[in-house]
Order: C-alpha cells, then sequence, then structure tokens
C-alpha cells in the first residue's frame, strides 16, 4: 500500500518536473513575440514609454497599425514585394532542387560528385564577401533594383541547402518503386510527379520553408542591392521605420510591424511541421 | 496497350552481353524463351540473374546483343513500352497509394477508361483475394498481402510477360510454398510467359516448365526439371540442384566399364562414359541412389558419422575410407549408431561421371532415368 502510494507520488513528481520544464521553456521562447505583438497594440505615444506593464494600460488601439500602413508608399506595397519575392524564391528553390536532386540521386553522369561537393561547398563561402561582385553582376544584367534580381540571388543562396536536402529525399526512396512505375509504364516524367513527389513531399516543404524564411527575413542583400524606396521588401522597411522620420523611433510601428512580419512565419511553419520534422530526418532512419 | 490481345510471348535473347564498368556480369547470352512457358533462371547469387532480368525489364541497358520480346526488338525500348510486368524482391508498392490505386497505376498509364480500370481491379482483387484491402495502404498490409498486391498490379495489367524477381524470398517458409503454389496456379490460369528468377532451387524444381542454371553470367544448363536433375551437363549443375547435394567422390575409370571408388569397384552402364582406363574422375551419386547392404566388391564401405531423423526419410552422413563424405538418404526407419559399418549399393545408371574439370562423361547411349 505504501509502496504503491510512494511510486504514485514518484510517477506525479516525475510528470510535475516533465511539464514545468516544458512550460518554462515555452514561456522563455514565447516571452518575446507576446511581448512584441501587446506593444504594437499600445497607443503610439504609450509604446514610446519604458516597456513595463507589457500589456497596453490604455486600452487596446489600432494607431501603430495605422501608422505603419501610412508608412513611405503604404505597408501593402512592401508585404506585396516581400511576398513576391518570397513566393518567387520558394517556388524557384523547390522546382530547382527537385529536378537537381532527382539528378544527383539517380542519374549517372561524369563528374557528377566533383560538381556535387562544388555546389555544396559554395555554402562556406560567407554571402557578404560576394556582395559586391553580385551588385556588379546584376547591375550588368540589368537586374539591380530589381525583384527578379533579389530573387535569383536568393535562389542561388538556397541552392546548396535545397540540393543536398532534396538529393538525400530521393536517395531514401527505394530505387524499385521508381522500377515498378517504369515498368508499369510510366514515362521519366510520370514517374517524377505522380510517384516521387508525394514521396519526396517532406523535403519539398523543408527545402520550401527554409527558402521562405531565409528571403522573408534577408536585410543585408535586400538593402545593398533595391535602392529605389518603392522595392523595399519588409525586413528593409523595417529598419527605416526603426530610424523614425525626424529623429525620433516609433516603437508601436516597428513592433507592429514585427508582428506583421512574423505571421505568416509562423503560419507556415505551423502548417508544414509534420512534414518539416520528417524531411529533416528522411534518410537517417531507413 | 499492346496488352489487350493476351497473346503468348516469345521471348528471344541473342548474344546479350552486359557489363558494368570494367566487370563482366554477363557473358554472351543466348536464351529463347516460347510464348506461354514458366522459365526459372536459378543459380547462386551474384551470378547475374536479377541483371538478366532487369535487362529483359528494359531497366537495365544492354552492353551488346538484342532482346525481342514478341516478335518485336525492344533492345532499345524504353521499359513503359515492353509491355511487360515485374514483381520485385521487395514489392515495391507505391507506399502513399491505397493498394486500389497501386493496382489502377499502370492502366491509368495506359489511358484505360475509369470504368474499365474499376472492373480490372476488382477482376484481379477476387483472383488475389484481396477484395477487403483495396483502401488499405501497403503500410497496413503483412507481408504476403503485399506480394499478393505487388502481383496484383502486374497481373491487372494483362501484359505480354510476367517477370518475377525472388518474389518469395521475404516471406516465412510456410507463406512460401503457399504462394508459390498460387503463382503456379496463377500461370495454368493465365497461361503467359514467365520468368521467375530464385536462387532457390525448391521453388525452381516446382514452379518450372524449363529451369536456366545460371553461373557466373552464363548459361550452365538449360532444360526440363527432370533433366537438370537427372542428366546435369556438369559438377556445377549437379550439384547446385538437389537437395541434400550430390554426392561427389573421387573415382577411377577401370577397363571393362567398370569404376574404382575407394576400395570398391562399381559397374557403369555399358557402353561406359569416354573415358580411358586408368583416368581419373568424379563420380556423382544422388544420395536417395545409395542402399544398404550385405558386404560385397562393389559396395562402398563407409563408416556412419551421425544421422538425421527427418520423419518419413532418414540422412546418413557418412565418411569413407578414403576420408570422403558421402550422404545417404535412407527410408526404411531403422537406427544407426555413429561409426558403425555400412555397405553402400548403387545401381549402374545412377551413377553420373564427370571429368576432373567438371564436365560431364556421357555413356554412349541414353541413360535410363532413375527410379527411388
Ligand atoms: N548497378 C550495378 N553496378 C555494378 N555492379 C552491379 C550492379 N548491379 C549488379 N552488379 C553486379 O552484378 C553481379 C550480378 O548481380 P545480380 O544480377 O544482382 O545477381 P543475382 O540477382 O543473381 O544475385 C553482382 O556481382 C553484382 O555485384
Ligand atoms: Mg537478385
Amino acid at each position: 500500500m505504501s509502496r504503491n502510494h510512494g511510486s504514485s507520488t514518484r510517477r506525479l513528481l516525475e510528470a510535475a518536473r516533465y511539464h514545468g520544464f516544458g512550460i518554462a521553456a515555452a514561456l522563455l521562447f514565447l516571452a518575446p513575440l507576446v511581448w512584441s505583438v501587446l506593444v504594437s497594440f499600445k497607443p503610439s505615444i504609450e509604446a514610446r514609454q519604458p516597456p513595463l506593464p507589457p500589456w497596453p494600460v490604455g486600452g487596446f488601439s489600432v494607431q501603430s497599425y495605422e501608422n505603419l500602413a501610412q508608412y513611405g508608399s503604404g505597408i501593402w506595397t512592401y508585404a506585396g514585394n516581400s511576398l513576391a519575392v518570397s513566393a518567387a524564391t520558394v517556388a524557384a528553390s523547390v522546382l530547382v532542387s527537385l529536378l537537381a536532386g532527382y539528378g544527383f540521386s539517380r542519374f549517372q553522369f561524369p563528374l557528377k560528385n566533383v560538381l556535387f561537393v562544388l555546389i555544396i561547398s559554395t555554402v562556406m563561402i560567407p554571402f557578404q564577401s560576394i556582395l559586391t561582385p553580385l551588385f556588379l553582376i546584376l547591375t550588368k544584367l540589368g537586374l539591380q533594383n530589381t525583384l527578379t534580381g533579389i530573387v535569383l540571388v536568393y535562389v542561388t543562396l538556397q541552392l546548396p541547402f535545397s540540393t543536398f536536402m532534396m538529393r538525400n529525399a530521393f536517395d531514401a526512396v527505394p530505387r524499385e518503386i521508381e522500377d515498378a512505375a517504369r515498368v508499369d509504364g510510366a514515362s521519366v516524367f510520370a514517374v517524377l510527379y505522380r510517384i516521387m513527389l508525394p514521396l519526396v513531399l517532406p523535403g519539398v516543404a523543408t527545402v520550401a520553408i527554409f527558402a521562405f524564411l531565409a528571403s522573408w527575413n534577408e536585410f543585408l542583400a535586400a538593402l545593398i542591392l533595391l535602392t529605389d524606396q518603392k522595392k523595399y521588401t519588409l525586413p528593409v522597411l523595417m529598419a527605416a521605420v526603426r530610424s523614425g522620420q525626424f529623429g525620433t523611433i516609433d516603437w508601436g510601428a516597428v513592433q507592429s510591424g514585427v508582428t506583421l512580419m512574423m505571421a505568416p512565419c509562423l503560419a507556415l511553419f505551423l502548417l508544414l511541421q509534420r512534414y518539416y520534422i520528417r524531411g529533416l530526418t528522411a534518410g537517417a532512419v531507413k | 496497350m499492346m496488352g489487350a490481345a493476351q497473346e503468348k510471348a516469345k521471348i528471344e535473347l541473342r548474344d546479350v552481353c552486359k557489363t558494368f564498368g570494367s566487370v563482366d556480369v554477363i557473358h554472351s547470352l543466348d536464351l529463347t524463351i516460347e510464348g506461354g512457358e514458366f522459365v526459372v533462371f536459378v543459380g547462386p547469387s551474384g551470378c547475374g540473374k536479377s541483371t538478366l532480368l532487369r535487362m529483359i525489364a528494359g531497366l537495365e541497358d544492354v552492353s551488346s546483343g538484342d532482346i525481342f520480346i514478341a516478335g518485336r526488338d525492344v533492345t532499345d525500348l524504353d521499359p513503359s513500352k515492353r509491355g511487360i510486368a515485374m514483381v520485385f524482391q521487395s514489392y515495391a508498392l507505391y507506399p502513399h497509394m491505397s493498394v486500389r490505386q497501386n493496382l489502377a497505376f499502370g492502366l491509368e498509364m495506359a489511358k484505360t477508361p475509369a470504368d474499365e480500370i474499376a472492373r480490372q481491379v476488382n477482376a484481379a482483387a477476387e483472383i488475389l483475394k484481396i477484395g477487403p484491402l483495396l483502401d488499405r495502404r501497403p503500410g497496413q498490409l503483412s507481408g504476403g498481402q503485399r506480394q499478393r498486391v505487388a502481383i496484383g498490379r502486374a497481373i491487372v495489367r494483362k501484359p505480354l510477360a510476367f517477370l518475377f524477381d525472388e518474389p518469395l524470398s521475404n516471406l516465412d517458409a510456410e507463406l512460401r510454398v503457399s504462394m508459390r503454389i498460387e503463382i503456379s496456379r496463377l500461370h495454368r490460369e493465365l497461361g503467359n510467359t514467365m520468368i521467375y528468377v530464385t536462387h532457390d532451387q525448391t521453388e525452381a524444381m516446382t514452379l518450372a516448365d524449363r529451369i536456366v542454371v545460371l553461373r557466373d553470367g552464363r548459361i550452365e544448363q538449360v532444360g526440363t526439371p527432370r533433366q537438370v536433375y537427372e542428366d546435369p551437363n556438369n559438377l556445377f549443375v549437379a550439384g547446385f540442384i538437389g537437395s541434400p547435394r550430390m554426392n561427389i567422390v573421387d573415382a577411377v575409370c577401370l577397363a571393362g566399364d567398370r569404376i574404382g571408388v575407394a576400395d570398391a569397384v562399381i559397374p557403369l552402364p555399358r557402353p561406359g562414359p569416354a573415358a580411358a582406363p586408368g583416368e581419373a574422375v568424379k563420380l556423382g551419386i544422388r544420395p536417395e541412389h545409395l542402399r544398404l547392404g550385405a558386404p560385397k566388391e562393389s559396395a562402398l564401405r563407409a563408416h556412419v558419422d551421425f544421422s538425421e531423423y527427418l520423419g518419413s526419410t532418414r540422412y546418413l552422413y557418412c565418411n569413407l575410407q578414403s576420408g570422403e563424405s558421402i550422404t545417404v538418404e535412407q527410408r526404411d526407419g531403422t537406427d544407426f549408431l555413429s561409426g558403425e559399418e555400412v555397405w553402400l549399393n548403387c545401381d549402374a545408371e545412377c551413377l553420373r561421371v564427370f571429368s576432373p574439370s567438371g564436365e560431364r562423361l556421357r555413356t554412349g547411349r541414353p541413360e535410363r532415368t532413375a527410379t527411388a
């Protein structure tokens, strides 16, 4: 009886410790996000004051969002730029890495391994160090200060990781499944589309999330390559907002911008997290 | 597409070679498989059975030579256009599709109308008794059920020929026997040409119309199960087909169509094999052809090393005077003690003589087919 009692107490303690730790960690990660969101709903005057308590004392207000919306050529222009750039980066990264990964995984061609290592090794080059040449190349191509240009840069930066990811994803699909489809009468493209694509979907989701997050949040390249204010993406806009008009910083507008930028990332991650985890561990277990 | 007319496709391999890099895997191989025939490729693992099958399917390029299916040169044709179906060792079901979709995939690729697909899928499910599983995913099936689905996927398409690559080797022994019978029944009902790869000689013997024994990318012998068992072309085939293996012992040809083995002198069928008296040869005797008897000059003296009781039979593992071991299949139920002396008799017709290099030395006239 007493032993039984003891073991159930121990179990309770263990559960408390387990959940306690989980809750503490979750709070630690969530606090800054919540803080940002709360501040973004303070009236402009209050947002400028010391940040305690974090919630709006003078009632909720969307004034900061209104201010942000007025900024420059209007927030929707910039959000549209960012969305367009991210969507194009995701689409191009997925398409290129899907085909490249399939090729590297399934076809034999000369210098295959050399080429693959070459692509992967480009992650070792600090991206900042090639900004100047990139700028010059884009200028030569007439793509400087265009969203197309910045998309090309982002896709290039994502390529090593995406290709590596997709090759692993394809490697994890048994070759006999593909053989079976070919014998079943499927053309190479039908095999890729009907059989392989559904099986590497976790990899595709991972590539898409990474491409989205990277291009959505990227600041330095956008700052340097986009000179026309109308072409700014959200991170560049946020820097502009932060530096403020007439020397004052509208913290409320900054926080509302942060909230705005955060939302799609969270939504995308929550939507695709199942695939994402599976994609990252693909090939790790047979 | 072409499967609609369920013809019995003849398959011909002409001078087919395959090299992987610098390694020759298939050496200049010629083979004709008649329409409707069930042919089994058998051989030790790594001998090129799968490679050969994959070449017929078009999944592996041919280094040189030609392949014909139903009279058409398919050597450079894509696998999707050859009109054959293949069942893989790993089943290779599409994991993201239900059983129904797995079965329908090939028909969809052939642009079959939807109602026709539904009918074919149901018919195949009926034959293989997988009707209740149609809406499950492959991951929710047992090994035997997956195997049925894999076979179902092959039969719905009404292919010119079926290729099986060790389809039963992932199943447990009991299931293997029942699936073997089912495949045999399937061949009888469908009548298509079938090529079946296995390293299991029981499967080869039970399923085949003709067996192709392969070693290191070469054909060692082609023949009916009876031919390869009773009339092997060489030591390799003799040793590979049959379980327990054929006993092979050193022997010397003697004058008067006799052969000396250890200290025994055994008569050979007349006329004897094409070997000169005094020539060293190898003698092959199947375990079931050795009978225990009284001591005499033509009997082999041996000592029982140990014996295995299997119910209907007993295997005696014996040592000859020369130290060679010899296996005897015994059916009369007597018990034996280790070290016991036995005398082994064998009919002349049951002896198979091989040259030291392993070639069969046949007698002048056809041998009587041995009976147990
Ligand atoms: N893709 C390949 N590349 C190189 N060698 C291969 C390849 N496929 C098979 N082989 C070699 O060819 C030989 C025959 O293989 P396989 O046909 O699979 O044998 P089996 O099916 O009879 O066991 C083996 O020695 C194997 O190593
Ligand atoms: Mg094999």
